[in-house]
């Protein structure tokens, strides 16, 4: 079947199976900064922002996003590249898996709650499971990241 | 997942003799449990252009679209006034922002999962399960009763409550499944919910009917409510921690609404 959305500002038009899942057609597709981490909506490694909302790409179905805004981390380019250097500067920058995902979150929970407590910061992060760091290097990054932003 | 069709439904009225036409064709809520269950559906409906997503505040409940996700359902400003906003704490601890984007109410709701939150946070309240076409049922006897529902679940009625209201998850994780749940409001009455006992959330009549009476004796209601409560063992837990556990945080939930 044909679905129809915007992604990272494009409009495409992908021929999927019905029971296709977004990450499988966004790999498919090219868009390799989407990673599977668990295949089991527990990780977060496949988060992608649907209509400017975090989302599990490996437990939504493609067909499920006709008409909607698809963005992975190629969208936010230039905040990826500012978040990056803060997360090199507190060592967050290990295997890189997470990383992705996580600077969707971020862009995500700056919109929701701009200037958010550590507490809040590891509440909204909760679901994004990082296998390299033990999140405090993460967390200050992203801490020192949101501290000057407006 | 195998699905052979994807129907975007226009109307309830199609959605309905689509689910009615054969077992294996299966309506879409957030679509979290259908990808665990990796059963083969024929026809998968999918009812996002109904409008169902709407959660709107009525003279005496809150009505809450079955298709209203769950992190729209806890960042409503008009859920938070249910109980001192204990709906939205118990929703809150669901896994993370990107899961509860996509999981509904509804689908919470209809499946009646063993391990649910949102099931034992409502089961504190008073709730009308809205179903097409044309049936309305309590969440406490939809929970009893066997088997699901023919019909589609369109909306999920709270009866406003200032009840104080106390929930806890236990789980051994952040992300985990809880090992235990419970919920115990109290506003004119009182309402005691365990549930993940692995099973459903289950009311402690017994317990309730005491303290409803004027019973004051805490200890005596909790005893009351494990010897109604069948707890049993899973994967997570034996009976007997799940006995532990219900002992321990009855009683502090019961200190705290009374």
């Amino acid at each position: 079947m044909e679905v129809k959305f915007n992604l990272n500002g494009l409009d495409v038009c992908l021929n999927v199976k019905p029971g296709e899942y977004l990450i499988d057609s966004l790999r498919a597709y090219g868009v390799k900064s989407v990673k599977k981490g668990c295949n089991a909506s527990v990780c977060g490694a496949c988060t992608v922002l649907i209509d400017e909302k975090p989302a599990l790409s490996c437990s939504v179905l493609t067909a499920s996003v006709e008409g909607k805004k698809v963005q992975t981390v190629e969208s936010i380019q230039e905040e990826a590249g500012e978040l990056s250097e803060y997360f090199a500067r507190e060592g967050a920058d290990q295997c890189g898996y997470c990383t992705a995902a996580v600077a969707l979150v971020v862009h995500a929970l700056r919109k929701e709650n701009p200037h958010p407590t550590r507490e809040e910061i590891e509440d909204y992060l909760v679901g994004n499971l990082c296998r390299c760091t033990g999140y405090q290097s993460q967390t200050n990054a992203v801490e020192k990241y949101l501290g000057g932003k407006k | 997942m195998k699905v052979n069709e994807y129907v975007r439904a226009a109307s309830l009225k199609e959605a309905y003799s689509l689910k009615k036409a054969s077992p294996k064709n299966k309506v879409l809520g957030g679509g979290l449990w259908l990808k665990k269950g990796n059963a083969d559906v024929d026809v998968l409906i999918d009812l996002s252009r109904l409008g169902l997503d709407a959660i709107k505040e009525e003279k005496d409940y809150v009505s809450v679209g079955a298709m209203v996700t769950q992190r729209q359902f806890e960042t409503s400003p008009i859920v938070k006034k249910i109980g001192g906003g204990v709906l939205c704490d118990a929703v809150h601890q669901i896994l993370g922002p990107a899961f509860r984007n996509s999981a509904t109410i509804g689908g919470s709701v209809y499946g009646k999962y063993g391990f649910s939150d949102v099931v034992t946070a409502l089961l504190g309240f008073k709730v009308d399960l809205v179903f097409y076409p044309e049936a309305v049922i309590s969440l406490d006897e939809y929970v009893k009763k066997p088997g699901f529902a023919n019909g589609i679940l369109t909306e999920v009625r709270i009866y406003k409550s200032s009840a104080k209201s106390y929930f806890k998850k236990v789980k051994a994780t952040a992300l985990d499944y809880p090992i235990l749940n419970l919920c115990v409001t109290h506003d004119k009455e009182y309402r005691i919910v365990v549930g993940s006992r692995p099973l459903v959330g289950s009311l402690c009549e017994s317990a309730m009917k005491y303290l409803n009476e004027g019973g004051k004796d805490l200890d005596k209601a909790v005893e009351l409510c494990l010897e109604e409560l069948k707890l049993g063992d899973s994967i997570s837990a034996k009976s007997e921690y799940r006995s532990h556990l219900a002992r321990v945080y009855l009683k502090r939930a019961l200190e705290e609404v009374k």
